[in-house]
């Protein structure tokens, strides 16, 4: 049995896991990471009302509780590196950056210099001692999010809900009487990921309108507010009164125009091979015969991975720039990149 | 449940209930209608103004009726000039010193070790620019009552001095008495203040309603213009039913209060015997200057707030010594001033009795209250 250092959101998975841990035998410290308390236009930062949920499970269940401020590292290695990549014109996940820096860096740092044996968290994964794997709850794997952790600290991670279904541990949570049962569950694993993208930018970044174009005709359809606001393969928002919709298909940012075009199969919209930045990968693995991941919960497709170059089977639709592609060799999470 | 909170919220009276009821339905009308009905209904609001303001030695057309304490005391300091000093007690509530610090330029006025305002400081502090003194009733978290009227002798004195010096600036002395009243005496002429602070929420009325008392020749700057409700001081469509809830409420408090501070003294003496069993305790203020429902207290090394999810289990509801400040991680200003370690703010809790408790339920309140600090003494120690 270990000291296990727990970060606890306050939600019903890190409430569950910490319940299963000490229910294991573990010596479990609860810890609440507190990244951001600021609000947003439209969103009120629900940090507070977290933690207590957080320290109250904690108290139930009488394990130790502390809080750690990760505000400043936060604000450099996640939204700045946001931002960044915004103003790049690139569609950057500040969850994954989120997980590399803080939580599987940061808070594994801290915790074992405050003695803790082993970390913890709720995320919907599993590891073997050894490697990432993909969660039990095929709807709820996390892996995605945390294709970028580092290979040295997965030995030391517990994933106590990671071979859960989430309606069992939520069933579980409300059989031994944990207060978060029903809390309702935020998509994002991070509050900033949650807000509106253009509002969030809003408060850190000057934009100004530009012209949205046709990219077949080159013609002007109508104004945009920031090219920065947009992704690639978008069709919402884009404020153009027409039959077919548009889809956002280039960004020129030093001109800060946006192109659209209605083409379904323009070759801007689909891509048979891509070319990825930052790639890792943890172990030894036949690097032709993948399964990848273009975004949160997309079916797996098989891909093969070249020098810094994927090439799928099949052609795929808006890889955005910014975004990860996250690489499986079968059940286990062997890294990815960022798509160039 | 045991309910010791009720300086944060106290239930709507059953009486409040029944004759606020009417003026949602049979009695709805807009008061500001011609109509007979209307009428009958600006009436009601009238007289349950003047039910009010006679609790506090007033006249309802004193009043201003707001939505709640925070609007009063945004109102009261709404007196000020520009340029003007503003001086608080350094117990107040956030929302005094939020205002206060919105001049930026005001000071905190020193108190002593019981959280009462020390005289000589303010006397220090009282200088020709100072145009609104703000003093709580009853501090909110110490439940140490302040020196009303020595303050207001202080403040009376700057301004005969200045009407001598043929000085133009006035000076007001604005009290909150959000905590306190219906417990306590507050008659205007006697606390000798200028604008007063009063809350329906915390003496059994409803929430969302309160008022400001406005001295004769004390000119309040409105916050809300519109139809010129409430003497143009505050537009906007009377709150009706909860004006009248608010009168109700407060006259039983009035009526039952000597007899209820007694009973309340008597629960605190029981519940205070019993919880100077638990180690390390310290009591905050002293019997004497205390409302007879509070008890403030700091168990070092105890995080309070681990202590209140452990009663809530009990259904036991207390507070942290900083109600609105501990959740957010903010150290109480209060509590600081008085003198408190951090660590005793941390270990801080405030019990506030009412009408929900009971010889029973204080003594069940007392063993296990007791028991969960007991409990974390040990876990801290096994640690």
């Amino acid at each position: 049995m270990a000291k296990v250092f727990l970060g606890m959101s306050g939600g019903v998975d890190s409430a569950v896991s910490a319940y299963l841990l000490r229910e294991a035998g573990h010596e479990v410290v609860g810890v609440y990471m507190k990244n951001w308390s600021k609000n947003l236009p439209g969103m009120k930062c629900p940090w507070a009302e977290d933690l207590a949920d957080a320290k109250r499970t904690a108290v139930r269940l009488g394990l130790d509780f502390r809080v750690f401020d990760f505000e400043s590292e936060y604000k450099q290695k996640v939204v700045d590196y946001m931002i960044e990549e915004y103003k790049k014109g690139n569609t950057p996940n500040p969850d994954i950056m989120c997980n590399q820096e803080i939580k599987f860096k940061l808070f594994a740092e801290t915790a074992f210099e405050q003695g803790a044996e082993m970390i913890a968290t709720g995320h919907y994964a599993q590891t073997d001692g050894k490697n990432l794997l993909r969660a039990v709850d095929e709807n709820k794997d996390q892996t995605y999010f945390l294709y970028r952790i580092s290979a040295d600290v997965i030995p030391k991670i517990i994933f106590p809900v990671g071979g859960m279904n989430k309606p069992d541990v939520k069933k579980l949570a409300e059989e031994v009487g944990l207060t978060v049962a029903h809390k309702s569950e935020s998509m994002g694993v991070c509050f900033v990921g949650e807000a509106n993208i253009k509002d969030f930018l809003g408060e850190f970044v000057e934009t100004k309108p530009g012209e949205i174009r046709e990219l077949e005709s080159d013609k002007v359809l109508g104004l945009h507010d920031g090219a920065i606001f947009y992704t690639l393969g978008q069709r919402h928002g884009l404020g153009i009164k027409t039959g077919l919709p548009y889809y956002v298909v280039k960004k020129d940012m030093d001109k800060n125009i946006v192109y659209v075009s209605q083409n379904l199969n323009s070759l801007s919209l689909w891509k048979k091979e891509i070319q990825l930045k930052d790639i890792i990968i943890r172990g030894e693995h036949d690097l032709s015969k993948l399964q990848a991941r273009i975004r949160h919960r997309a079916p797996l497709v098989a891909a093969k991975l070249e020098g810094d170059m994927l090439i799928f089977d099949d052609e795929q639709k808006s890889l955005t720039p910014g975004q990860s592609i996250v690489l499986y060799s079968g059940d286990n999470c062997i890294g990815g990149g960022i798509i160039a | 449940m045991i309910y010791l909170d009720h300086a944060a919220a106290t239930p709507l009276s059953k009486h409040a209930f029944e004759v606020m009821k009417p003026y949602f339905d049979t009695e709805f009308f807009n008061p500001s209608a011609a109509y007979l009905p209307a009428q009958k209904t600006r009436y009601a609001y009238e007289a349950a103004k003047d039910e009010i303001a006679h609790v506090i030695g007033a006249k309802g057309a004193d009043l201003v009726m707001t939505s709640g304490a925070t609007e009063s005391i945004n109102l009261a300091f709404s007196t000020i000039s520009k340029d003007a000093k503003v001086l608080i007690s350094a117990v107040e509530h956030q929302a005094v010193r939020a205002c206060a610090a919105r001049t930026n330029n005001f000071e905190e006025i020193a108190v002593d070790k019981n959280g009462r305002v020390k005289l000589e400081d303010l006397e220090k502090k009282i200088s020709p620019e100072v145009e609104l003194v703000s003093v709580c009733l009853v501090s909110g978290e110490l439940g140490t009552l302040q020196p009303m009227s020595d303050i207001s002798r202080i403040v009376v004195a700057e301004r005969q001095r200045r009407a001598m010096a043929s000085e133009k600036r006035p000076i007001y002395l604005h009290c909150d008495a959000s905590q306190g009243l219906g417990l306590m005496e507050a008659k205007v002429a006697r606390l000798g203040v200028d604008l007063l602070t009063i809350n329906a929420a915390k003496v059994y009325g409803p929430k969302g309603i309160g008022a400001l008392y406005v001295g004769r020749g004390v000119k309040v700057n409105p916050l809300s213009v519109g139809g010129g409700q409430e003497m143009g001081l505050r537009s906007g469509t009377e709150n009706v039913p909860a004006t009248i809830a608010f009168a109700t409420a407060l006259t039983d408090a009035e009526r039952h209060l000597s007899a209820e501070r007694k009973r309340l003294q008597g629960l605190k003496q029981k519940l205070t015997k019993k919880l100077a069993t638990i180690p390390n305790i310290k009591f905050h203020g002293n019997q004497k200057t205390q409302l007879p429902s509070f008890i403030s207290f700091s168990v070092p090394g105890v995080d309070a707030e681990r202590i209140i999810f452990a009663l809530e289990m009990d259904e036991i509801y207390l507070s942290t010594g900083a109600a609105c400040a501990a959740s957010k991680g903010v150290k109480s200003p209060a509590l600081k001033a008085i003198g408190l370690t951090d660590e005793e703010i941390a270990g801080s809790l405030r019990i506030s009795m009412g009408k929900l408790n009971d010889e029973e339920n204080i003594a069940e309140a007392g063993e296990k209250i007791c028991a969960a600090i007991i409990n974390e003494q040990k876990r801290l120690n096994r640690g």
